[in-house]
């Protein structure tokens, strides 16, 4: 086969590669949307996190050993019930939820069995039972990740970007990540390319997830390091280092990354840097590519080298783009190879940059996400991460979702993957679009519908 | 398909088998073996077996409520084959298929089937007021499938299941025939089970299909029972039986009321 490369040199057009993100170019001219996080701020990023590790798993009887909840046949009077909980001498009586449902604290020296013993014999409660644990999702240790990042995890609330910028958040508007990481963490064997500017090797949020130095295809060396900060930012959505005390947490929380760089230090490449760095990454043992950038005009020689990581088995994740308008980017709108990705808010609402078109496939968050940047590039005084928007954003989730699929399923082919993740997504704007749209595709990522079993009753 | 007429096939040799039984001490040629119809009636067997699927390292259960008529015949030399034909209902509770695209986990549902059962009683030995006998039993429920939608996914989706298993057991019995009208018995069986259970998935225009496989699963037990006349003619049959493995207990327990001729 022709090298690509070689066919380009020998005077092909070269199209220059905007950046969605860092140029903000567009027909929507939207705006460069990037926000430092000011050192400042600090103490109100570190509130104390509650450590949440080893959460107990489900089918271990977990009980609290000092209450028990009763209820009471439904033709009993609440006074009456409450009477009679206290004739036990029962230091503490709770209503709870409605039907007379009591929460009580059991008596010194009663263990939970002796109690419910005693209940149990009262003609007048229907049911009495312990007060079981519940189990909470697997939460990482990530200073940042409470407060932050709305995008895995979305408790409503206000996002605090700065003082002039508090965004109302809508809980639940998230890819479910937490839900999804009690069932799949991922395998360090998953090699996440992240073909972009390159990526920053010594940030602390990402050092130990690299797995080589890559290759730079805009000086030809094997140095992916970035030059710009998309790059870097766009790694550690896909794939942070997760629970490590440090920064943010990525959603491929073990899988790994490969720098893979296709532009220059201005921000700028070409196709034949992009269709190389798919090549290589390929090559190089990725599973999963994403491309958080791209070109306006149709390349077969773009879409041959998404086809040649497609048939290896590699999934490719791509950015739709932020034209806003009717027009999914390349190489996104390769459909049979390539995942186009459109962003969503903390709303999950579809960003109005936000490119559309029949090639979208699936949405995710892309507003104001929380990522790694290199410190030379945020300044001193300012912690090494940034807040940025656009599908540029967006489409690393996607990317580190289909890196935990394939850790789980590694039989699973290239195609069906795609299907499950296109499946699984939540139809964010059914209310306008019912189904699927040209903005939204498929809807929002899912990763716990994706990731944890289904349970057929 | 074939795989079930396999495993009825399979039944219907071993009745074949255990008729021969009769015949087989002393080589007794085949006019000699008589079959003669003695009592018939309904049985229910509760079965609880802790397996470990193939694929799997962890185990699991499978629960079995067998509901069934029986019919029992005695063959030459005292020896005694009952025959059972019912409703199952099959609980295959945790089990996961997580080959499928979208993992699926059973939940606990119960899976309706029927079941084909023989088993096979020889008396081998009488000494004093005991008795020892030959016991074996083979039973086999099939046609369990359930289908369930999959709900709040992007496409319309269904999941289809199909189960079967098969259980052997052999072992010594001894009864004590002093009481006359009540006979207890214990029961020591090595018992053998085979099970499988098809799975597919499918979405829009995503599909997968997962078979887990439970292969000769052996375990023993040993059972406490009693065959009752009640009357002239109304005879109970009542056993329990535990099922020891590494971890715990399981258990097995039947009852049978009959019309003795």
């Amino acid at each position: 086969m022709t090298k690509p490369f070689g066919r380009l040199a020998a005077g092909s057009a070269v199209v220059l590669i905007a950046l969605w993100a860092s140029l903000g170019s567009g027909a929507a001219g939207v705006p460069r949307q990037t926000k430092a996080v000011p050192r400042s701020s600090i103490g109100a990023a570190q509130r104390p996190l509650r450590a949440e590790r080893n959460p107990l798993r489900l089918g271990r009887r977990g009980y609290a050993s000092d209450r028990v909840m009763v209820r009471f046949r439904p033709d009993v009077d609440a006074t009456y019930a409450e009477a009679v909980l206290r004739s036990y001498g029962f230091p503490a009586v709770r209503r709870i939820g409605h039907g007379g449902v009591y929460s009580v604290r059991t008596t010194a020296g009663a263990t939970v069995a002796q109690t419910l013993f005693m209940l149990r014999r009262n003609p007048d409660i229907d049911l009495a039972r312990p007060d079981y644990r519940v189990r909470l999702a697997d939460v990482p240790n990530d200073p940042y990740f409470q407060d932050y990042q709305y995008n895995l995890r979305n408790r409503g609330g206000i996002l605090d970007i700065s003082p002039d910028l508090q965004l109302p958040m809508t809980a639940g508007a998230d890819i479910k990540a937490t839900t999804a990481w009690d069932s799949v963490k991922g395998d360090a064997n998953t090699i996440i390319a992240i073909v972009d500017t390159g990526v920053d090797m010594t940030h602390p949020d990402l050092a130990d997830k690299i797995v080589s130095t890559g290759h730079d295809f805009a000086n030809d060396d094997d140095d992916a390091t970035d030059d710009v900060w998309h790059g870097t930012h766009v790694a550690g959505i896909a794939a942070a280092d997760t629970n490590n005390n440090v920064g943010i947490a990525g959603v491929a929380w073990n899988c790994r990354i490969l720098p893979v760089k296709v532009t220059d230090a201005t921000g700028e490449g070409y196709y034949s840097w992009i269709i190389d760095g798919i090549t290589w990454a390929a090559d190089n043992g990725a599973k999963v590519i994403n491309v958080s950038l791209g070109g306006d005009v149709a390349d077969p020689l773009l879409e041959d080298a998404c086809k040649y990581a497609h048939d290896k088995g590699v999934v490719i994740v791509a950015a739709a783009g932020n034209g806003g308008t009717l027009g999914v980017s390349y190489p996104a709108a390769y459909d049979n190879y390539v995942l186009a990705v459109a962003a969503s808010d903390y709303t999950d609402t579809i960003a109005g940059f936000s490119s559309y078109g029949p090639e979208v496939d699936v949405a995710a968050p892309g507003v104001w996400i929380l990522a790694p940047a290199p410190q030379w590039y945020v300044g001193s005084g300012y912690l090494p991460y940034l807040f940025a928007s656009g599908t540029s954003m967006a489409s690393p989730h996607v990317a580190g979702l289909a890196a935990l699929i394939r850790s789980a399923k590694p039989d699973l082919s290239v195609d069906d993957l795609m299907k499950v993740i296109r499946y699984t997504a939540d139809d964010v704007n059914k209310s306008v679009f019912p189904g699927r749209d040209d903005h939204a595709g498929y809807g929002r990522i899912n990763m716990a519908r994706a990731l944890v079993p289904t349970i057929l009753r | 398909m074939r795989h079930r007429r396999r495993r009825i096939g399979e039944v219907l040799a071993a009745l074949v088998a255990v008729f021969a039984i009769g015949g087989l001490p002393g080589g007794a040629d085949a006019a000699a073996i008589k079959i003669e119809p003695v009592a018939a009636g309904l049985s229910f067997e509760n079965l609880s077996r802790t397996v470990v699927w193939s694929g799997d390292e962890g185990s699991a259960k499978i629960r079995a409520n067998l509901i069934g008529a029986r019919a029992d015949l005695r063959l030459g030399k005292g020896a005694t084959v009952s025959l059972s034909a019912g409703l199952s209902l099959t609980d295959f509770k945790a089990l996961t298929f997580s080959a499928l695209p979208v993992t699926l986990e059973l939940g606990s549902p119960t899976l309706k089937g029927f079941f084909l059962g023989a088993e096979a009683v020889v008396p081998i030995h009488h000494f004093s007021d005991f008795e020892i006998s030959g016991t074996g039993r083979i039973v086999y429920s099939f046609a369990m499938s359930k289908t369930w939608t999959l709900q709040d996914f992007a496409v319309e989706g269904q999941a289809a299941g199909n189960s079967s298993w098969l259980e052997a057991a052999a072992g010594p019995r001894v009864s004590y025939l002093a009481f006359g009208r009540i006979v207890p018995f214990v029961e020591v069986w090595a018992r053998w089970l085979h099970a499988g259970f098809d799975m597919t998935e499918t979405l829009g225009d995503l599909s997968g299909s997962q078979a887990r496989r439970v292969r000769g699963d052996l375990s023993f037990s040993v059972a406490l029972g009693a065959d009752a006349r009640v009357t002239e003619h109304i005879g109970v049959q009542a056993k329990v039986g535990f099922l020891p493995y590494a971890g715990g207990v399981d258990g097995a327990a039947s009852v049978g009321i009959l019309y003795k001729f």
